[in-house]
């Protein structure tokens, strides 16, 4: 439980200090859960297996869960974010996909009005 | 040692609160309180693990699916509110 608090700090102390929001995001994004996942298995061997059932319930929603959402705030400042990004991959992706929905955006429309 | 695993927790909780209170954007601020979820997260399983009552324990679960909806509904909204990112942060 102490590694867990101590990986939680750490987390924390990355998300305070970095510089920019992609840094912070994984200091954030990956230490904190894996902090959290060390201190409820030490919590779960204290608490027997009643405890523990509950714990890896808790554990396993979080880790479905917190990748997806930091996920999307990744894309989110992407998206509206200048570009601070010294190689950005994504950019020509998201220009193509734009394109694609433009057109067929456009080809759906005059089969909405027949 | 139990006491000191969950004042470690809240150690890191108020650092998340720090950027939280700095953090130049609003997707800084929403990653922080994320962060300080986690953290109140272990402090509760640390708790539980002292006092030896599994209680409290349903909370965990509960925390991790509604702090999941709220940064994913809280990214959504900024992202198609670029205008609303930069007011929120000047």
């Amino acid at each position: 439980m102490i590694v867990g608090a101590f990986i939680a700090i750490l987390a924390a102390v990355g998300l305070l200090r970095f510089s920019t929001p992609y840094a912070r995001f994984h200091a954030a994004g990956k230490a904190s859960p894996v902090g959290f996942l060390v201190a409820s298995l030490g919590a779960g061997l204290e608490l027997g297996v009643a405890g523990a059932a509950q714990l890896v319930l808790a554990g396993v929603a979080m880790i479905l869960t917190l990748p997806v959402g930091v996920h999307l705030l990744f894309r989110a400042v992407h998206r509206t974010d200048g570009p601070v990004l010294r190689v950005d991959e994504l950019a020509p992706a998201e220009v193509q996909s734009q394109r694609l929905h433009d057109t067929s955006a456009t080809t759906q429309a005059p089969e909405s009005n027949q | 040692m139990i006491t000191v695993a969950t004042s470690l927790f809240i150690t890191a909780a108020l650092i998340a609160t720090g950027r939280l209170l700095a953090g130049p954007s609003l997707a800084d601020r929403i990653v922080a309180l994320d962060v300080a979820l986690l953290c109140l997260m272990g402090a509760i399983a640390t708790h539980a693990a002292k006092t030896g009552s599994t209680t409290n324990l349903i909370l965990l679960i509960v925390l991790a699916i509604i702090g999941f909806t709220a940064t994913v509904s809280a990214a959504r909204f900024l992202q198609y509110q670029p205008a609303v990112a930069e007011t929120v942060t000047s």
